[in-house]
């Protein structure tokens, strides 16, 4: 089980040898066309394999479910629930531990640097506290780095993209392993601790869905332990259930928002969907935030207050002093307008940005540094805005946490150190609450200049981080701005409170970079506690997507992109109607008889020239060599498993009380089957002969080779299928339609066109 | 307060209210007019202690009185029957209830200027700390009158070298001070309210820093600008020699393209094209 499976071995070829493997193709397959070409966004990388979210309905399943009585079902029933609350209560714990150790760390460091600030204010040599600063943060961020570019790269990032791919149907190799999540949330901690422009918001969904899978599984394959429960669940299915209402959990404990949680799984994630389901999800957001709000009021020392119910908490917004009227719904949906534009620009420069780093910046020590590198300049911007800032605010109780003097009077503030010397959850928080007159336009003004492209720069670095908080602030801070200037321009005849823009804004901000909507006004409006907000938050963030959809898509979708997964959208293009299964079908197809001989079997599965992994069962027919009859679909990982156990038609002959192969045996062995290299198998048993019959799926779905793609399409994507056979009249196989075949036909910039397959 | 009861009775027979109405005990009328009178104190020495802001030290005493008196008002019980104790006729029996609304405001007010914080545990006079820092404020007042008497009065109005010079010693003890009890009161409590150090005391510490920062304009000037320019100039350029040097140094990632398995794969993409231009 050590050795590394098929798809990671072909990865690494491509990684170590490169060159061997280009001089490899080169020889054996001259060809005009250059095959090896830069990175770019119109790739599908082989490194992606489909989910097997088909139930195969072979005879071990109807066996095992003649076996399993009523009453079972309904403990299996039971044990579903009793999973989410589980899911619900660890994602819970999980956000109570990372707010609690980046709170206790932020704060540590922010005083060692106030002290140090203030040390030096006094004394001169100011230069030294600045280095300080970039040096405390630099470290703090290379540690997060090392652990995701070393240890688990799949950890970085704010994982919604991989969590959307899951749900989609594309295995991401080690996403919702135990020790992605350790890497996830320690890396969390370290990067929003080293203070760069992140939130620690988004990757509580990845850690959530990974929560979910290993709850699920009943065992751990990075702790090597297995605790023989909930075996039932070990299938793709019921594992992708889980994961979308680990995704719900985690959006859940992030904001505080459970509904919206739900909404997210059921937008962002779930492409397969029902209404029990949808009603378990709800459970385990309610768990989740429930726990977090009762596990942080105790440690904040008001027990059963139940006060914080998310990560961020947007604060209240009273109806009476932050109402708005008819009149400004207009204002609020050029907001939205500005929202797009802003985040169709914040999407445009980080995709070159991204396209430069999958290019050069692909060796983590590089992507250490460049971290280290964002962290430090980070801290320097901060600082020098800080320095420069001459607006100075008088304290007001304790609503600053690290109010920070510098050179303003004695009893004042430096104002942009709120928006700069804080944890950017805290900021958020300022800049919805603080009343009128805390900033000025200026300082609004340069803030969300500097921090507009902090957070764009810092978007796909090698660490685990969020790019909702970063969004959020931008637009409070632009929002405020607008605020003030509109109060200003209207001599602060009636709008007079400048949060609610701060509130709009960050709304239109966020809705223009990732381009959520139903979940994110539910988000928004939950994560403000108040409703009638919803209608103009609702109109921000519909103007915002409407808007950015026109100039580029979705920071999510993008990054997708980027990475060549083989994502399948709602729908196929709408124009390729004219498309055959025949032309997207891939062919000739590796079929295997219903009696094999072994030796067959084992060579086709160590053909590393092909790593099919479904295979058309055929008529068994000696004689010719023609393709027959499609009788089964069969697996990799079950062939896998059958020469495993050696089930061949002459052992079982030889000794009849050989024990039968049931469902279980598969089982077990999800999800990582061993690769095909470590099953040993003689000179003599290649000789054997194994009987498929009862283990193939036998009855796979098929389309004639006529149907046009969006047919194809829609019943590939409708029932999350992996291999879909394409069959002529005769019912003889023709082709082979599977995730990549499909997900390469992309309505781009001139009409319909096509991704071609590359290795990476 | 016995003539002034007396007083209020004769007003009331005055008034001519008719005898067998229920009528307010005796006793009772006298809670109620000591009460009066006590918050007739407790106001005006509010008022006139408004600014400087000096309520808590002048006011302590009147306040505590008139707790007390509203406490036995609260708890005595009239000699007649139980339905006719003073608490019920005092407090209960109308719909304004202005002595229950004015003792409230009291304590709100009270409450508000935090003025339990500078007063000893038992309400009897200024506890230790708050005594330190007046004694200190006083002397930093003293300092800066002395020394703006000093000064020449030829001189340029804005030239208080000599004030932030002298009493730099004075403020910044002053400062420490208030800074030291700030942060032990933060420690002490833990809800919102008692963050605040008491009005006068805060208020005390405005004044002079008020006059420290902006009329003598003591406060820190801009230092080391140079140096600072230098250091984020230096780590600013970093990033672009890095991304340079890996641009030109890192070796681009290539894609190797694989053809995929299918009928007329080559002509695929022409014969798209070819329907849709």
């Amino acid at each position: 089980q050590l050795t590394p499976s098929s798809f990671l071995r072909i990865g690494q070829l491509s990684n170590v040898d490169l060159n061997e493997d280009i001089h490899e193709l080169e020889t054996e397959l001259p060809r005009q066309r250059p095959n090896e070409i830069p990175h770019n966004e119109k790739l599908l990388s082989l490194k992606y394999e489909s989910l097997d979210y088909d139930n195969s309905e072979n005879q071990l399943f109807l066996e095992e479910e003649r076996r399993i009585n009523h009453a079972a079902f309904r403990t299996v029933e039971i044990k579903r629930w009793v999973i989410c609350a589980m899911i619900g209560i660890l994602t819970g714990l999980v956000a109570c531990f990372i707010d609690i150790v980046v709170e206790n760390l932020a704060g540590l460091k922010y005083r060692v640097v106030k002290d140090n600030i203030d040390k030096f204010t006094a004394k001169g040599g100011l230069s030294f506290s600045l280095l300080l600063w970039a040096t405390l943060n630099a470290s703090v961020v290379m540690v997060g780095s090392v652990i995701v570019a070393f240890i688990e790269p799949v950890a970085a990032g704010s994982g919604i993209p991989q969590i959307k791919c899951y749900l989609n149907g594309v295995k991401i190799p080690h996403v919702v392993r135990l020790k992605t999540l350790v890497i996830k949330v320690c890396g969390v901690i370290l990067s929003v601790v080293g203070g760069l422009a992140v939130g620690k918001e988004g990757p509580m969904i990845h850690s959530g869905s990974v929560i979910a899978a290993g709850i699920s599984q009943g065992r751990s394959t990075s702790l090597k332990r297995d605790f023989k429960i909930f075996e039932y669940f070990r299938r793709d299915t019921e594992k992708r259930d889980f994961v979308s209402a680990g995704a719900a959990a985690g959006v859940s404990a992030a904001f505080g928002a459970p509904v919206g949680g739900v909404l997210f799984s059921l937008e962002e994630g779930a492409s397969f969907w029902n209404q029990f389901l949808t009603w378990r999800i709800f459970f385990a957001s309610m768990i989740s935030t429930f726990t977090l709000n009762s596990v942080l009021s105790v440690y904040h020392g008001n027990a059963w207050d139940l006060s914080s119910p998310g990560l961020i908490n947007f604060g209240r917004f009273d109806s009476e002093k932050m109402g708005y009227t008819i009149q400004e719904i207009p204002i609020f949906i050029f907001m939205g307008v500005v929202g797009g534009i802003l985040g169709a620009l914040f999407n445009a420069l980080n995709y070159w940005l991204t396209m430069f780093r999958i290019r050069y910046i692909h060796r983590p020590c590089l992507q250490v540094v460049e971290a280290m590198l964002v962290a430090a300049v980070t801290a320097t911007v901060g600082f020098v805005m800080i320095y420069c800032s001459r607006d100075c605010q008088p304290i007001q109780g304790s609503s600053v946490a690290y109010p920070l003097q510098l050179f303003c009077a004695d009893g004042e503030y430096n104002s942009m150190a709120t928006a700069f010397f804080n944890t950017p959850e805290k900021s958020v928080v300022n800049l919805f609450h603080d009343p009128p007159g805390s900033y000025n336009p200026m300082t609004l003004g340069m803030f969300t200049l500097m921090y507009f492209f902090l957070a764009c720069w810092t978007y796909g670095l090698t660490v685990s981080a969020g790019v909702f908080i970063p969004s959020l602030l931008i637009g409070a801070a632009w929002g405020r701005l607008f605020g003030i200037s509109l109060s200003y321009l209207t001599k602060g005849s009636i709008w007079a409170d400048p949060g609610k823009y701060a509130l709009m804004g960050a709304a239109a901000q966020l809705g223009g970079i990732v381009r959520m909507t139903l979940s994110l006004t539910v988000i928004m409006m939950e994560a403000t506690g108040n409703v009638t907000y919803g209608f103009p938050i609702m109109l921000v963030l519909m103007t915002a997507k409407i808007v950015g959809d026109y100039f580029v898509e979705g920071l999510y979708d993008m990054h997708i992109q980027l990475q060549s997964v083989p994502f399948l959208h709602w729908e196929a293009p709408v124009t390729s109607h004219s498309l055959t299964a025949r032309e997207v079908m891939s062919t000739p197809v590796t079929c295997l008889r219903r009696i094999e001989r072994v030796g067959t079997v084992v060579d086709i599965l160590s053909d590393t020239s092909s790593n099919h992994n479904g295979f058309p069962v055929v008529e068994s027919n000696p004689d010719t060599t023609q393709v027959a009859g499609l009788r089964g679909l069969i697996l990799r990982s079950q062939l896998i498993v059958l020469l495993k156990h050696k089930v061949f038609v002459e052992r079982a002959n030889l000794s009849l009380v050989q024990r039968r192969l049931k469902l279980k045996d598969f089982r077990d062995a999800y999800p990582r089957f061993p690769p095909i290299q470590s099953i040993h198998v003689s000179q003599d048993e290649r000789e054997c002969m194994i009987d498929l019959s009862e283990f193939m799926n036998p009855s796979p779905y098929t389309v004639p080779q006529e149907a046009s793609l969006p047919r194809v399409f829609k019943l590939f994507r409708a029932l999350g299928l992996r291999h879909l056979v394409v069959v002529d009249n005769r019912n003889e196989v023709v082709g082979m339609v599977t995730r990549k075949d499909l997900a390469r036909y992309r309505l781009g910039k001139e009409g319909l066109e096509e991704l071609s397959l590359a290795q990476t | 307060a016995l003539e002034l009861a007396q007083e209020l009775a004769e007003e009331l027979w005055s008034a001519g209210l008719p005898g067998d109405l229920p009528e307010l005990e005796p006793e009772c009328r006298s809670l109620l007019a000591a009460f009066a009178e006590g918050s007739a104190a407790l106001t005006g020495c509010l008022g006139r202690r408004a600014r400087p802001v000096r309520l808590c030290q002048g006011c302590h005493g009147h306040y505590r009185r008139l707790l007390a008196q509203y406490g036995s008002i609260a708890r005595a019980v009239g000699n007649s029957s139980e339905s006719h104790n003073c608490a019920k006729s005092i407090l209960t029996s109308d719909r304004l209830q202005i002595v229950v609304t004015l003792s409230e405001f009291f304590n709100e007010t009270w409450e508000a200027a935090n003025c339990a914080n500078c007063l000893k545990n038992n309400s009897e006079g200024l506890s230790n700390s708050t005594e330190e820092f007046l004694d200190l404020f006083n002397k930093s007042l003293t300092c800066f009158e002395h020394n703006l008497q000093g000064q020449a009065i030829g001189l340029s109005p804005n030239n208080y070298t000599e004030v932030c010079k002298n009493c730099n010693e004075t403020y910044t003890k002053l400062n420490d001070l208030y800074n030291h009890l700030q942060r032990m009161n933060r420690q002490g409590g833990e809800s919102a309210h008692s963050a605040h150090l008491c009005i006068d005391v805060e208020d005390a510490m405005n004044i002079t820093r008020k006059l420290w920062s902006r009329t003598f304009n003591c406060s820190l000037p801009c230092s080391d600008t140079v140096p600072v320019i230098a250091v984020s100039s230096f780590i600013l350029f970093l990033p672009i020699v890095f991304y340079l040097s890996s641009f030109l140094h890192s070796k681009q990632k290539k894609r190797i393209l694989i053809l995929p398995k299918r009928i007329q794969s080559n002509a695929n993409l022409v014969n798209i094209q070819e329907k849709y231009s």
